[in-house]
């Protein structure tokens, strides 16, 4: 047999494309060819493989080598098809059978000593072999964990070469890495919590808000005021994460090689934070075959923006699209790819340059400056904050006070609460919380009465509001409504969302 | 006239230098064909001015200088002639000319200048509003500067008051700073009142001739009040200058811990007139009749319980809503809803994000 096809896979966006890895060794002068659209990390297989076979103690006779990975039209990257091209080759030579790699997934990084290092996209990969019925899959041992997450397929972890050629040649047992059953937890301990933070009951009452209802937060306040503190805290209070939503975070963080060997499966839910010099495609994602960016890190969590007007105006509009979707599609000239990106964005803010407007006492702004300072954000940008909320400096007395603040266990049970209340509310509609409503469904869900009416009336009348805002305070009100457990919104939750409205720029620092 | 303009428009060379000159020479036109060696000659000019003399002959195109000014409509009004104000006639260092866009004001009406903090609180802006209505209700006309904060709201408050009112510039009459007050500016020419400046049209706005600006403000009012200034400010040089020239100044009180207010407070304790009500002030200069009845107290309307707990936590300084959460011991949520619904009746604004003031 001269001729063999091992499977492989690789990664385009958050798609797994399969992969056919075919050897041809034949007589002839001796030359190894690599053909099919690779680029250049994979060609450069060509001596890992070369050397590795070698020193792992097997036979590479002086032949002609062809080696093709098909389809031929898709770009081929990275160093996860050595393990497969060593594997065909040792097929082709007659050294392992045909047989026993047939419907056998193989992947991982080549070492010139043999050994398989770690790659990423392991978990994507071992899901979309078991759904097209591929019984085994080899990957390297590092990533088996992350692979064992997938039940109904064995996966078989392996460290070198030479312990992969023991497997398939039937001559080493290895057993199928386990579920990590032990693994599965949610981590709690160790997170950060809202007990350490004194005093601030504002800022933690809107946080709750934000959370129960998925809304978009942004804190306003001078330097020092805790405002990273309060946004740190806030992934404690979501509702734990589901299997599911575990396993579609677990997928993106595998295609970006940032799996935890030790804890696979990600149970604890993202906090993103970004650094304000971070570029549009570090954001959302790029690359010529994209990559997901830090948008969609965060998913099913938070994407942290520290000092917000620092940002570059552009990195901060490419955000207000996946804002309302809740995805992000990326197209280049080959191809769209979509990836998630259903994230709460926090933001954080000083009021003004040197962070103590309004205090006139110590602010040394002009109001040229001040304005200058938040004409950097655009007000449809702002409008997309549903949650404004001013975090204050700390006094003394709340600083040293020692008071038991609540933790952010009992803040979780209540927002898991509100949550409840909208899943069944919004059952079979796609809708998971109340900042995902459309104008169409606000309609549906979010009715006044008589005297609710009147008071949106002249809140929109006397406050300027604009059509955006006008429904975000609806869509805060409702979950303000669902926190309080009441059935229809009152009076009381619209005029709590009103005071958590965002400023029009406009008027502030007149 | 073109020669008198040319001459009054010469920079770098100081008002005193350009009396002592044309007393000397008779006219303009007489300083403009002087002979060179004959200017260098006389007393009271040294070399630098006598060239910036021939330097300004020669630069100058006489011919399109008056257009320029027409075409601007600025009216160019030196200290011979009859149109300059007596008042300024008054001062120790009057301008050897000023330029004028819109009307001068009356000199039989009254005038008052109302200054004050370019950065001003909810208090300063809600009586430099309602001084400068009542005032020009009265007939008086507001004289100021077109600055941000106090100044401005001067202005607008005589507009409110269907009154005349006049902007003295730190720079060319034609141009506007601040930017942002263009509405203002516009408005001001529009409703017959007018744009002052001792500086030619076209000089940028340079620091230096803002101080030299406020002895005009002051010049041409009656009386000069100050709104909030801070303990060292423009506001309190224009006090000064006020003093100099005879004016009287006025200052509306404000809380002692204040920095917007300490320079009027200080004001006061130099023997300041206090400002307590505009009413008050238009009596002590003879507008008795104006009188009307009290105003509605604000805190007499019906006030929920909250409401009312809340609302008497405010005052016209920002407080945020930790501390009024500190002071009321109303949950968050709970202060929230009371806020808004002052905000909606009209009783409280919001300044900055949570940062209330009451109005």
């Amino acid at each position: 047999m001269s001729f063999s096809t091992v499977l492989s896979a690789s990664i385009q966006g958050l798609e797994v494309g399969f992969v056919n890895v075919e050897a041809d060794v034949s007589n002839g002068l001796p030359a190894f060819h690599m053909v099919g659209y690779l680029s250049s990390e994979v060609k450069e297989a060509a001596e890992r493989v070369r050397t590795a076979i070698r020193n792992s103690g097997l036979d590479y006779p002086a032949k002609k080598t062809v080696i093709n990975l098909s389809p031929a039209t898709v770009r081929k990257r990275g160093a996860a098809f050595d393990l497969p091209i060593a594997v065909s080759i040792l097929v082709s030579l007659g050294q392992i059978t045909e047989k026993s790699v047939r419907k056998t997934l193989v992947i991982g990084e080549l070492g010139l000593d043999g050994c398989i290092q770690k790659v990423p996209g392991i978990l994507p990969i071992v899901l979309e072999a078991r759904d097209a019925g591929i019984p085994v899959c080899i990957v390297p041992k590092a990533n088996a964990p992350e692979g064992a997450l997938v039940k109904g397929i064995d996966v078989i972890g392996v460290r070198n070469l030479a312990e992969a050629f023991g497997f398939l040649s039937g001559t080493i047992r290895l057993e199928p890495e386990l579920y990590p059953e032990d693994k599965m937890h949610v981590y709690t301990n160790g997170l950060p919590d809202y007990s350490d933070i004194q005093g601030q009951k504002t800022v933690k009452r809107a946080v709750e808000v934000a959370v129960a209802g998925g809304h978009n937060l942004l804190l306003v306040g001078p330097p020092g005021s805790g405002k990273s503190m309060a946004a740190k805290r806030i992934p404690g209070i979501f509702p734990v994460m589901t299997l599911e939503e575990s396993m579609e975070v677990t997928k993106i963080y595998s295609i970006m090689g940032q799996v935890d060997k030790e804890a696979p499966l990600v149970r604890q839910r993202p906090f993103r934070s970004v650094h304000h010099t971070s570029t549009k495609a570090a954001l959302i994602g790029g690359g010529l075959i994209p990559a997901p960016g830090e948008i969609s890190l965060a998913h099913g969590g938070v994407l942290f923006l520290d000092e917000l007007p620092e940002f570059q105006r552009a990195v901060l509009e490419v955000l207000r699209e996946p804002l309302e979707e809740h995805q992000i599609r990326i197209t280049r000239t080959h191809g769209s790819y979509v990836f998630p990106a259903n994230f709460i964005l926090v933001a954080a803010m000083n009021p003004c340059a040197c962070g103590c407007y309004p205090d006139l006492e110590r602010c040394t702004c002009t109001p040229g400056q001040i304005q200058n300072y938040l004409g950097k954000i655009s007000q449809p940008f702002l409008d997309r904050m549903d949650i404004c909320i001013e975090a204050p400096k700390v006094n003394y007395e709340e600083l040293s006070g020692g008071n038991e603040e609540e933790s952010s266990s009992k803040i979780r049970e209540r927002v898991c609460r509100a949550r409840n209340i909208q899943n069944a509310r919004y059952a079979g509609t796609g809708i998971v919380t109340n900042a995902m409503l459309g104008v169409k469904e606000l309609d549906k869900y979010c009715t006044l009465g008589k005297r609710e009416s009147k008071l949106m009336e002249q809140a929109f009348t006397s406050l300027r509001l604009t059509a955006r805002t006008y429904h975000k305070i609806l869509k805060v009100s409702r979950t303000i409504a669902d926190l309080d457990g009441a059935e229809t919104i009152q009076e009381k939750h619209i005029k709590e969302a009103i005071g958590y409205r965002a400023m029009d720029k406009k008027y502030w620092g007149r | 006239m073109k020669y008198e303009y040319w001459f009054a428009q010469i920079p770098h060379l100081s008002d005193r230098k350009k009396y002592l000159l044309r007393e000397y020479m008779g006219t303009a036109e007489s300083i403009f064909y002087i002979e060179e060696t004959k200017l260098k000659k006389i007393k009271f000019l040294n070399e630098k001015d006598a060239n910036t003399i021939i330097r300004a002959k020669k630069a100058v195109d006489l011919g399109t200088l008056l257009s320029n000014l027409k075409k601007k409509s600025i009216r160019f009004i030196p200290w011979f002639s009859e149109e300059f104000p007596k008042k300024l006639h008054e001062i120790p260092d009057p301008p050897y000319a000023i330029y004028v866009k819109g009307n001068m004001p009356e000199e039989t009406n009254g005038a008052a200048a109302i200054v004050g903090a370019r950065q001003c609180t909810a208090y300063g802006e809600k009586y430099a509003l309602e001084y400068g209505e009542k005032l020009a209700q009265c007939g008086i006309s507001i004289i100021s500067g077109l600055a941000r904060g106090i100044d401005g709201l001067g202005h607008r408050g005589a507009l409110m008051g269907n009154g005349d009112t006049y902007a003295v510039l730190g720079c060319g009459a034609d141009i506007c700073y601040p930017r942002e007050h263009i509405g203002l500016y516009t408005d001001i020419l529009e409703r017959g009142g007018g744009i002052i400046s001792e500086f030619s049209p076209g000089t940028p706005p340079v620091p230096h001739n803002f101080p030299k600006r406020n002895r005009i403000i002051s010049g041409l009012s009656d009386m000069v009040l100050i709104m909030e200034a801070r303990e060292k400010s423009g506001s309190l040089i224009t006090a000064d200058m006020a003093l100099e020239q005879g004016r009287d100044v006025y200052a509306l009180p404000g809380p002692v811990d204040s920095v917007l207010s300490r320079g009027c407070n200080q004001l006061i304790r130099q023997g300041a007139g206090i400002l307590l009500t505009p009413e008050i002030l238009l009596e002590e200069l003879g507008f008795s009749s104006f009188i009307t009845g009290a105003k509605i107290d604000k805190n007499k309307k019906v006030l929920e319980t909250k409401e009312n707990m809340v609302y008497s936590r405010l005052c016209p300084y920002p407080k945020n809503l930790s501390q009024l959460a500190g002071e009321t011991s109303l949950t968050a949520g709970e202060l929230l809803e009371q806020l808004v619904s002052l905000e909606l009746k009209g009783y409280i604004k919001e300044i900055s994000k949570n940062y209330y003031v009451t109005l």
